[in-house]
This record gives C-alpha cells, structure tokens and sequence, in this order.
C-alpha cells in the first residue's frame, strides 16, 4: 500500500497553472465538478517513490476574499479538505501581483511550496530572483519551473516528498496597522474563547474585511452569533481614526510587506518593454478602435469555417459507416432468424442511438480546439474587450461575449461558461438568452430542411437562421433587462495576457477534457431518447412502428393543432418537436424513424411541407425550448425561477415567431 | 485629479482614488492595483476602454469605470524619483 499525499494547486489565472497540472498528473486525471456548482474540477494523481499523489487544481485566483464563485470553491476547499501540501503556482514575471495569493495562503498556515513559474519569462524581461534567500525569508521551499517546456517538473516532485516529510507549522505573519494590530487583539480571543480550529489571526481578519462567507461559516459552526456586533464597532474605530476604508488599509499593508521582500529577493535590471513588444504589434492590430471588431468576426468566420468544412466530411463518414453498421446487423439478425421487433430495436433504437452522438464528434473536437487554442494564446480576453462597448449598449458584459460564441457549439458549456462573470445579474442574463444561440445540434435540422426546400440558397437560409437567433438574442436581452435587472452592468476590469505561442499538449488535454464532458452528458441523453422513441413508436404492442395508432402518434395528435396556424400541423412534426426537448438534433431522427428513414426524407418532406412551413418550423426548431440538457444547466446555475422563465418565453417567443412567418409569408405570396 | 479616461496614451499617472463598491476595490486590490500605484496608459482611444499596465501587468477598463477613477498625471521627472524610493 502506497502511502498517499494529497495536494492542491493554487495560482493566479495566466500562470501556467494548467501545464503544471498536466506535467505532474499526465493522462491520470479526470474533470467532474466541485459540489453544487458547474465550476469544473481537474483532480488527478501520479506516483513517486513509495508515495501516490493524488492533486486536486483549484479553480485559477488572484486572492481568496470569496468575491468570485472561483475563490469561494478554493478557499472552502482549502478550509475544509485541509490539504497535505498546497503548490502555490507564480508567474515569476508578475511577483507583486502573484505574491498577494502567496502571502494570502501563507497567513492561512498553508504547508506551502512556492513554484516559480515562467521563470525563462522572468529572466527574459530581465528579472533575476533569489530562490534561496526566499525560500529563506518565509520558511518554505521555493522550486523553479517553466511548465510549457516541461522544465523542473522532477524538482518540483522531489520537493513534494520532503515538503511532505518534514511539515512545517508556519509563523508567517505581516505586520499591519498599528490601529489594525490592536482590533486583532480583542477579536482573536473572541475566536480562542470558542475554540475555532482555523487559523485565528487569519479568522480575525477576514472578520475586518467584513468577508461575509467567513461571518456566515463562524454563525453556522461555532455559533457565534453577535459576531458581527463584535466586528462592526472595531471597523467602525479604526476606518474614523486613521480615515481610510479598511479593506484599502489592510490590502495596501500586504502590497507593502510584498514590496519589502521583493526588493530582497529581486536585482532587476529594466528590460520590460522587451515581452510586450511583440505583443503591443500584434494588440496593434488586434484591439484597434477600427479592426478590432470587423478581425474578431474574421476569426469567428474563420472557426467555423474549419469547424463545419473539415469536420462536416468527417462526420459523413461516420454517418454512412452507422448506416452500413445498421443494414450488416440487420441483415445478420434476420439471417439469425430474429424477430423484427428485436431487429429494429437493434437497427434503429441502438445502432441509430450511438451513431447519432458519434456524428457531432469531429465538428464539437474541432470547436473545442479552436477555442483552446485561442484561449491559450491570449485572444479570448481581447476578444471580450473588443467586444465590451458593443455589448454593453447591448444592455451585456464584455466578458457575455465568449458564452455566446460556445453556445454556437453547445448551450451547455456555454452556460457553464457564464462563471466568468463576477455579477450575478449579467450571468442570468446571459445564460437566459443563451440557448437562442444556435448550437451545432441544430445544425443537422437546418441542413436537413435547406437541403430540401433551398437548394440554390442553403447557406444563406442557414445564415439568416444564425443571424435571427443572434438578433433575437440582443431585443430579448434588452427586454429582460428593463424588467428584472434595471441596474447598470457590471464595469469591465479585465488582465489582458501577453501574446503567447500555444502549447500544442495543453491545448489537446484541454479540448479533450471538454468533449468528454460534453460527450457523456450528451451522449447518454440523447442515446436514452432514441431508444424512448423506439418503444413509444413500438408500442401498443402490434402496432406498426410509428404510426398514427403508436402511443407517439397519440401525443403527436394532441399538439398537433397548435402548429397549424404556422403552416406544420402535422402529428409527426409535433413528435418530432417533442422529442426535440429532449436534444435538438433527434428531430431529424424522429423525422425520419415516423416517414421510414432518413434517407427517404428528401422525397417525403415535400408532400408535407412547404418551402416557407419548412422556413417557418426551421424557426420553431431554433427557439421553441432550450434541450433538457441545457435546461438542467440552467437550473443548476440559476433556480428554477430563471429556468421556467426560459423554457416560457422560448416556447411562446417560438410559436409567434413561427406564425408570423407563416402568415406574413402568405400574405406576401 | 482627473478620471483615468482623460489621461492619454503614454501618459504616467498614479492612482488617488477609485470610486465603486468593494466588489470593485477588491477586484482591483487584486490585481495589483490599489491607490498609489504608478501605472501607465498604454491605449485610450478615447471613446472605448483604457488599458493600462503596472509592472509588466495589462488591465482593461472599461470606459465607464475609467471616469470613476481619479488620477494625477505624472511628469516624467516626477515618476523617477518616486520609482527609486
């Protein structure tokens, strides 16, 4: 039996946090989420010596003051999974700001190891640190490290054994206030009177900031309950007598101690300019008042340009081997002598099921990797400046801008995406009008229907429906921001990265991870629904398969009347509508299991619809609910207030959109 | 004291006072950046968001929270000195 270490990593976003992660775990890690929250959590372990480590990567910080979901899960984490060893990772090119989170878990009595990270970056700008005299300095071991080359990953490991064997407890302290001191002193014995476990003098002084997550956790556990009458007259005092808001007081005493040790720890020669001056050409360009919009355009076009071209022959080919798969099988079964009923369970309930999750991989693998890439390389943030004046007259936040353009892959990370947004009302906002982003499972629909009725136009009708959802977007946002967050948006405060060359092996993992999530979530969904379909078109038992006397040609007679004012009031569009909520892309499926297979749709469809009923029920398929995938998403960032708003307004925002299309168009002819 | 969205690119400036709820000062205090601060725009196109840069560090601000910071402009002898302390 392996003895077992448990470590976390701790950085600040941009600081290779994520490399450092990869070169430690390799292929053994895996994502889920942390509890009760969609931030994703990367847990993975390797093995050394006699030793297994197992390391969990907190959620990328610049301090742990809980003002972000982010920091919330890392602080709570670290309070409440006590960690064996937490590796605080550092862009050695960025000391100050990077030593804040540093000091931050050093006055937590964190077991700490300092990674100086970047360091070739550090030195290149022409800083050069005294690792020694540091680790000297705060009584901790201080690694050197440059995780996009996968330098000083075995020193670091090293360094997690004897860390480990020779635990330290720490003294760190910084010295604050004199007024500061003197609040410590009377609200620390408050803390031993009830035996608080934690780190007092840090307890204390969370209690000043007035941190509410830490007044809240000193209610619920040790009951103190006048806590705050305790507090609120020492930070009153103090903010009267020296003038000054405490939390600038005591931040500014931290950046102070910082600065101390590093005019210790630092000789730099100024060289700065020299890492930005590749990346002031390119932000040139890039974040030009002029280009900046039309380039990010460019780069979107770009994306799915190569997301749909190359990834749509791919996804014909697994496409045709599923349909081949489906008549071999077929045809051994009957040769088997199996029944028909068992047969079409096996052809069109499994085989159809897998194959139709199987399709969407090429184009979502792509997807996901452009973004990775771009992330990595440092666009994604200037794409949300770019955008931010744009989005804000919008009634959006800048940062709205990258869910929006994930939801042109899958609503459900896209919604997951929203945490980036520090205020909670652009995130509801956001997430509420994101499924009117057109996902790629609702491509197959448009390509479908166009393929059929638009032969000559196919893209652009496919545009104009990208383009509706989009506007429909920007007026439905705008309308729920007069009614339910009057308020002004949050301001954009954003770190705009250096320009960096992708690590080809991060991107991947990161891409990866992405798809399996998606994967899984999807797959099993949408696996689930064909196989529902099958019995529901199967039974009554005897019935011929997905006819009007099948239990779906029942429900399908019930909503069926609801459609006819918008031109499609037939059963098997309102099955395939229903079957729709349960994932987009299965009412192709269900469109072709209720008129006997996809591939005699194209002879089919005409008899039933006409070029404008199929423009009309493209636009129903667009908006009309949010899959229920995505409407858990929605729920498990939101409430079930905000959910049923948007399955609400979706299904009726549809329905009139469709009708009006229908009549006007009649009209019109 | 003047708002950082009429400070012009190039320009050198140290921070006296933001104005916003602690949300804001916190995420600020961050990031490094806390009144006092030397800073330097890097671009104000003077309708859109203000970049500005401390030590090597880049933050966007968008234009509407660059009027709620004060500023004072530093002349160039000025900065030097106060860099050496």
């Amino acid at each position: 039996m392996k003895k077992e270490i448990k470590i976390a990593l701790a950085g600040n976003p941009n600081s290779g946090k994520t490399s450092i992660f990869n070169n430690l775990t390799g292929s053994h890690q895996h994502v889920g989420n942390w509890p009760g929250v969609t931030v994703e959590k990367k847990e993975g372990y390797f093995f050394y010596n006699e030793y297994k480590i197992s390391v969990v990567d907190l959620p990328g910080i610049y301090s742990l003051s809980a003002s972000t979901i982010d920091e919330k899960i890392a602080r709570d984490f670290l309070l409440d999974e006590k960690p064996d060893i937490v590796v605080c990772i550092v862009d050695s090119s960025n000391l100050e700001r990077n030593f804040y989170l540093v000091t931050q878990l050093l006055e937590m009595k964190q077991n700490l190891i300092i990674d100086l990270n970047m360091i070739d970056i550090a030195e290149a700008k022409g800083l050069k640190i005294d690792e020694n005299k540091l680790s000297l300095m705060l009584n901790f071991p201080v690694v050197k490290t440059i995780a996009n080359k996968n330098k000083g990953t075995d020193i670091l490991k090293k360094a997690i054994i004897t860390a480990y064997q020779n635990k330290k407890i720490s003294d760190f302290k910084i010295k604050y206030n004199k007024k500061i001191e003197e609040a410590l002193k009377r609200v620390i014995p408050l803390l031993e009177e009830n035996n608080v476990k934690e780190d007092k003098r840090w307890l204390a002084l969370k209690l000043l900031e007035g941190d509410q997550h830490i007044i809240h956790r000193i209610k619920e556990k040790y009951k103190i309950h006048n806590i705050e009458d305790k507090i609120l007259p020492e930070v009153t005092k103090i903010e009267k007598e020296t003038g000054e808001d405490i939390i600038t007081l005591i931040v500014d005493n931290r950046y102070g101690y910082i600065k101390g040790m590093l005019n210790e720890i630092l000789q730099k020669s100024f060289k700065r300019k020299i890492s930005w001056e590749v990346s002031d050409q390119i932000d040139r360009i890039i974040i030009n008042r002029f280009l900046g919009i039309p380039i990010f355009l460019l780069i979107m076009y770009a994306t799915f340009q190569l997301v749909f071209t190359v990834g749509g022959p791919v996804a014909d080919l697994i496409d045709t081997f599923f349909s081949w798969l489906g008549t071999a099988t077929g045809e051994i079964l009957k040769n088997a002598g199996a029944s028909d009923m068992l047969i079409s369970f096996f052809v069109d309930g499994v085989i159809g099921g897998v194959g139709s999750v199987l399709v969407f991989l090429p184009n979502i693998l792509l997807l996901f990797l452009v973004i990775s890439f771009l992330e990595d390389t440092g666009y994604m943030a200037r794409a949300a400046f770019v955008m931010d004046k744009l989005m804000h007259t919008l009634g959006l936040h800048g940062k709205s801008f990258i869910p929006m353009i994930l939801g042109f892959g899958c609503n459900v990370p896209a919604i997951m995406a929203t945490r980036t947004l520090e205020s909670e009302k652009d995130r509801i906002l956001t997430i509420l009008v994101n499924p009117l982003i057109s996902c790629s499972a609702r491509l197959p629909i448009y390509v479908l229907f166009t393929s059929v009725f638009f032969t000559k136009h196919q893209g652009l009708v496919v545009f104009s429906l990208y383009l509706l959802g989009i506007v429909l977007a920007i007026v439905v946002a705008r309308i729920f921001k007069n009614i339910f967050f009057k308020e002004e948006v949050a301001p954009l405060i954003m770190e705009l990265p250096p320009y960096r060359i992708p690590q080809f092996k991060s991107v991947l993992i990161q891409m990866w991870l992405r798809a399996k999530v998606f994967l899984i979530k999807a797959g099993t969904i949408i696996f689930v629904t064909v196989v529902l379909i099958w019995f529901l078109g199967s039974l009554p038992p005897g019935v011929e398969y997905a006819s009007e006397k099948s239990i779906i040609g029942k429900i399908g007679k019930i909503f069926a009347p609801i459609f006819k004012p918008a031109g499609f009031g037939l059963w098997q569009a309102a099955v395939a509508l229903v079957f729709g909520i349960l994932a987009k892309e299965v009412v192709v499926g269900t469109l072709g299991t209720l008129f006997g297979g996809e591939e005699g749709l194209s002879q089919i469809l005409p008899h039933y619809f006409t070029p404008l009923s199929a423009y009309g029920f493209m636009v129903m398929s667009l908006i009309y609910i949010p899959c229920i995938a995505t409407i858990a998403v929605i729920k498990r960032e939101t409430n079930w207030k905000w959910t049923l708003l948007a399955i609400g307004y979706s299904l009726i925002l549809g329905w009139i959109m469709a009708v009006l299309i229908y009549q006007i168009g009649n009209i019109l002819n | 004291m003047i708002p950082l969205s009429a400070v012009n690119t190039g320009e050198e400036f140290k921070i006296i006072k933001i104005y916003g709820g602690r949300g804001i000062m916190k995420k600020f205090f961050d990031m490094g950046i806390n009144p006092n601060s030397l800073c330097k725009v890097i671009s104000n196109p003077g309708k859109g968001p203000v970049i500005i840069e401390k030590d090597g560090i880049r933050v966007g601000i968008g234009y509407g929270m660059a009027k709620k910071i004060f500023v004072q402009i530093y002349n160039e002898g000025d900065f030097k000195n106060e860099k050496r302390d």
